[in-house]
């Protein structure tokens, strides 16, 4: 692929396992390489999957949760849309030890005339190697180095042995912040350049100034932290399609505290509770329940064009599937 | 130039050395038919290839997977769609033939690379045309213009490739009305006369209007020739005019007053001759108006012998009453008449190994051609025909058989076919080329029934007519029913709106599925050019013709009224002399048979005199004019004897 703007250098898979397999070739612990293809992807891994747990939330709206109808039009201000895809693989195994192969991308599209392009300066690509560097035969990690892979170490400094999973498990974790970290950037760069409200895919919550930007609105799709119990729970659950949540604070130690609430997007058809709702995020400083009322109008008019084929096409707009479309396309 | 789209290669659509795909933006100029550049990405040889290509496929898709997400995202009601604040990513995907590549060896799949709008000179190149339009062979006729986005480029046909010697003829096909096969001859042999190079010699055309009025008025100017038209005009350098040099050739109606012809007013009478001939021209293609049962072998020997033995010489036999000279239908009845008599007479079954029944047979054949062939075959042997010898450049011949029974039409386009083959193989016809239109080719060259004398002739032009610079544009609906041989060997095929049904038999198996529909919707003036040198089909406009069109000449130019035979032949002498009237040829025939007036009339009309009553006088019967007697004169009184007359009594 050629390198343009956006791409941060680092290698790709096949480049990076061509390192590995000349380097493979000299040293007397010759690590088995997959074909260029790699490995399985980590993210498909059952062991990275989030724990689902429930959390209480303070109302910043009202005492209690309660379910607010939306009624009027429904048209859309989003101007912007932001999502990041990441792909890891194990490229190499030298005895135990894991070799990931790990590229993020995050990318802007903006809405011109009804149709979605890439925002100017919009489009983030990194490419790593991730594994423990002291726990490797260190001609593998010079052959990298000295072919342009970026390495992210992903040990502890020690030379003691470690799971494979433990490795596996880190592997993902840093991919995962190296690309909500590229997100960031990209978010925080709209917040000073951009114009209009970007609708971001996932918690604002950790993207520095994006948290606490007017013109920023983030979109959770997934709900392994359900922030209800007890009665709101209830609520929660069987809310209506276009209908809204009262608005509550999202707070943790090492994020920036936000204005929340849930939204139905689909009827539910099925059994399935989680169909069709999303929870929104603003700036809290941002937050009134008129603002809340337009944001979640506008979020419920992104329901067409229906995001289908994707499988998540009842909690996600087609804004963010078209990000995550040219992202596929370009990281593939 | 900007660019316009990236060629791309999937293992399901992989591209080739003759074919390639790429991706457009939604609003890009790109259709079926456009030309384009691609600049390869990856050298060759330390060179970047460049490859043309004509779009053969166009594909367009979203990324849904089924209509029905559509549907189901749009709760069934369309009108919603247009609300969504998102319209769904789309795509524009081509298929395109490759014309040329850069260099030509060796010749690889086509590479990913940049693709562009193609210029001027990039359609020269994508179509060879770069060499025969240099300096030095410039060979090229115009023949229309290639148009896509902004792009207009003048597409030429080679000369060496549409006149001979290294190919030659052309074939246009399409439903009739809206293919506009005639207007695109008509416009073509405008271009040729224009730009045919002075190597070549010179040319003229012969057209034979099969139907209505179709080529009835090639010299009158076009009432409907737009802006568009004149400019195009202008661009291809071709004089937006009609035909300067046309003469008209029309058998006479089976009464003999007038020509055959829808260009039959007087205003345009000028150049209108008569098209007769008499038995000996006949008799060299009795085998076209006799058919097989007819012409058994013992037919066909007496046939022979009456060719090469009676006709135009003295006759003469120990058996017959008298001696003959054959010239014309009426010698040959009373030469059979003599014959037959005097079998009877001598009691003999036979005759100079001929016998009695196939006598008859071929006297009872010969006979009805006069009949069946009246106003084109002469009884009495005078001939006009069409000015072999003295072909002029540029000239165009009409001959037309509109109105003629098809056994009359097939006599006289293998005469004078045959006559422009023997004129120019001895190179004596006047012309160097000839280029002979015939419409309606499915008539004359059928792809099956019987092997006709006209098809084997059509065959013979097809296969060698290049080399003696005898050139056949022909005409059909449907080129499938046209024998293979006839439209293989056209060099140059032209195709208008076609029908669907047509293009589904297999002879257009070879074009693309947008390219069959794209033909089966053209508009008028819109045609697509298949070349000796082009690799693809090119879609081009041509103007109409500055002519004026056989439907609006005959309202300007309304048909004559069967006239009187004084009326008729005061017409036809005043072609030759204006100063005639009406009473001066009416007092110089009153006393003439019909029959002998028209006799009179076609020798004036074959000699052009330059004292036409006179020679015309002198072509009828002297006769005494009757005088009425007075009977008070007539009872004269004798003259008394004189009183001295030793005689009186």
């Amino acid at each position: 692929m050629t390198e343009s703007a956006g791409f941060e250098g680092g290698v790709g898979l096949r480049d990076a396992v061509r390192l590995l397999r000349s380097a493979g070739n000299a040293s007397p612990l010759r690590a088995l390489v997959t074909n260029v293809t790699g490995g399985t992807m980590l993210e498909l891994l059952p062991s990275q999957a989030e724990t689902p747990r429930l959390q209480p939330a303070s109302p910043v709206e009202g005492s209690t949760l309660r379910v607010v109808p939306l009624e009027g039009e429904t048209a859309s201000s989003f101007v912007a849309f932001l999502d990041g895809v990441q792909q890891s693989r194990v490229a190499a195994q030298q005895g135990a030890v894991p070799l990931v192969h790990g590229t993020v991308a995050a990318v802007v599209r903006v809405r011109h005339d009804r149709r979605l392009t890439t925002w100017t300066s919009g489009l983030r690509v990194s490419r790593a190697m991730y594994l423990p560097v002291t726990l490797l035969d260190e001609g593998y990690v010079t052959a990298l180095r000295d072919g342009g892979a970026e390495i992210v170490d992903i040990g502890d400094g020690s030379a003691d042995v470690v799971h494979p999973q433990e490795l596996l498990r880190r592997a993902h974790s840093a991919v995962q912040r190296r690309r909500e970290l590229i997100e960031t950037e990209l978010a925080e760069l709209w917040c000073l350049t951009g114009d209009g409200p970007l609708m971001v895919d996932g918690s604002i919550s950790n993207q520095g100034l994006a948290a606490s930007s007017g013109q920023v609105v983030g979109v959770v799709k997934s709900h392994h932290t359900l922030y209800a119990t007890a009665d709101a729970l209830d609520l929660v659950t069987r809310l209506p399609a276009a209908n809204r949540t009262t608005a509550f604070e999202v707070r943790s130690p090492r994020r920036t505290a936000v204005a929340s609430w849930y939204l139905r997007l689909h009827e539910p058809r099925s059994l399935d509770p989680f169909f069709g709702l999303v929870r929104i995020e603003v700036a809290q400083h941002a937050f009134t329940p008129d603002r809340a009322d337009e944001v979640s109008r506008w979020v419920l008019a992104e329901r067409t064009p229906v995001a289908l084929p994707d499988r998540r096409w009842h909690v996600m707009s087609y804004g963010v599937h078209d990000c995550e479309s040219y992202l596929r396309a370009l990281v593939s | 130039m900007s660019i316009l789209g990236r060629v791309v290669a999937t293992e399901r659509k992989p591209n080739t050395p003759h074919e390639f795909h790429f991706w457009t933006a939604l609003d890009s100029p790109v259709g079926i038919g456009t030309i384009v550049r691609v600049e390869c990405a990856t050298a060759v040889a330390g060179r970047l290839p460049v490859v043309y290509g004509v779009v053969v496929e166009g594909f367009g898709y979203t990324d849904l997977e089924t209509p029905l997400h559509d549907v189901l995202g749009h709760e069934g009601a369309p009108g919603d769609a247009e609300l969504s604040p998102t319209m769904r990513t789309e795509i524009r995907l081509y298929s395109a033939a490759v014309l040329r590549h850069l260099p030509e060896e060796p010749l690889q799949p086509v590479g990913s690379g940049t693709v562009h709008l193609a210029t001027d000179e990039d359609v020269a190149i994508a179509l060879r045309m770069d060499g025969y339009l240099k300096e030095g062979s410039n060979t090229g006729i115009p023949v229309g213009m290639y148009r896509a986005g902004a792009t207009s480029s003048p597409i030429f046909l080679d000369a060496d490739f549409l006149l001979g010697p290294e190919a030659a003829h052309l074939n246009i096909s399409g439903v009739s009305g809206l293919a506009t096969k005639t207007s695109a001859v008509e416009w073509l042999l405008s271009s040729i006369f224009a730009h045919c190079p002075p190597s070549k010699g010179r040319v003229a055309a012969v057209c034979f209007n099969v139907k209505g009025p179709d080529l009835c008025f090639l010299d009158q100017p076009a009432t409907r020739l737009d802006d568009a038209d004149r400019e195009m005009y202008r661009t291809l350098g071709v004089p937006a005019e009609p035909f300067k040099d046309v003469e008209y050739f029309a058998p006479w109606t089976a009464r003999g007053y007038s020509l055959s012809t829808l260009r039959s007013n007087e205003e345009l009478e000028h150049n209108v001759r008569p098209l007769t001939w008499g038995l000996r021209e006949v008799l060299q293609f009795a085998d076209v108006l006799l058919n097989r049962d007819d012409l058994d072998a013992k037919a066909d020997a007496l046939v022979d012998f009456i060719r090469e033995r009676v006709v135009d010489q003295d006759f003469s036999d120990s058996l017959l009453e008298s001696s003959h000279r054959v010239q014309s239908f009426a010698d040959l009845e009373r030469w059979f008449r003599d014959v037959l008599g005097s079998m009877e007479r001598s009691n003999h079954e036979s005759w100079r190994t001929h016998h009695v029944a196939t006598i008859r047979k071929v006297r009872n054949r010969l006979g009805n051609i006069s009949t069946r062939c009246r106003g084109l075959v002469t009884d009495d042997g005078s001939v006009s025909d069409l000015p072999f010898g003295t072909f002029r450049d540029r000239a165009v011949y009409v001959v037309d058989v509109a109105n003629l029974e098809a056994d009359a039409q097939d006599l006289i386009f293998a005469r004078i076919v045959s006559q422009l083959r023997e004129h120019l193989e001895k190179r004596t016809l006047g012309v160097d080329h000839v280029v002979v239109f015939v419409d309606e080719l499915n008539k004359y060259a059928p792809s099956d029934g019987p092997d006709t004398y006209v098809r084997k002739m059509l065959l013979d032009i097809a296969e060698r007519g290049r080399y003696l610079g005898l050139v056949l544009f022909a005409a059909q609906q449907f080129r499938s029913q046209v024998h293979r041989r006839v439209v293989g060997n056209s060099g140059t095929a032209l195709y208008g709106r076609m029908d669907p049904d047509e293009l589904a038999s297999p002879g257009y198996a070879t074009l693309a599925p947008a390219i069959r529909t794209k033909l089966s919707t053209l508009e008028k003036g819109q045609l697509m050019v298949r070349h000796p040198h082009f690799a693809q089909g090119v879609f081009v406009r041509f103007p109409r013709p500055a002519v004026l069109s056989g439907r609006e000449g005959v309202e300007r130019f309304p048909q004559a009224a069967e006239p009187t035979l004084e009326a008729a032949v005061t017409r036809s002498l005043r072609t030759l002399d204006r100063s005639l009237t009406l009473e001066r040829v009416k007092d110089a025939i009153a006393l003439s048979e019909e029959d002998e007036v028209l006799r009179a009339r076609n020798r004036t009309l074959q000699a052009r005199p330059p004292d036409v009553l006179s020679f015309f006088r002198a072509q009828l019967k002297r006769r005494v004019r009757p005088e009425v007697i007075d009977p008070a004169r007539s009872r004269r009184p004798l003259r008394p004897v004189p009183a001295d007359d030793p005689y009186g009594f």
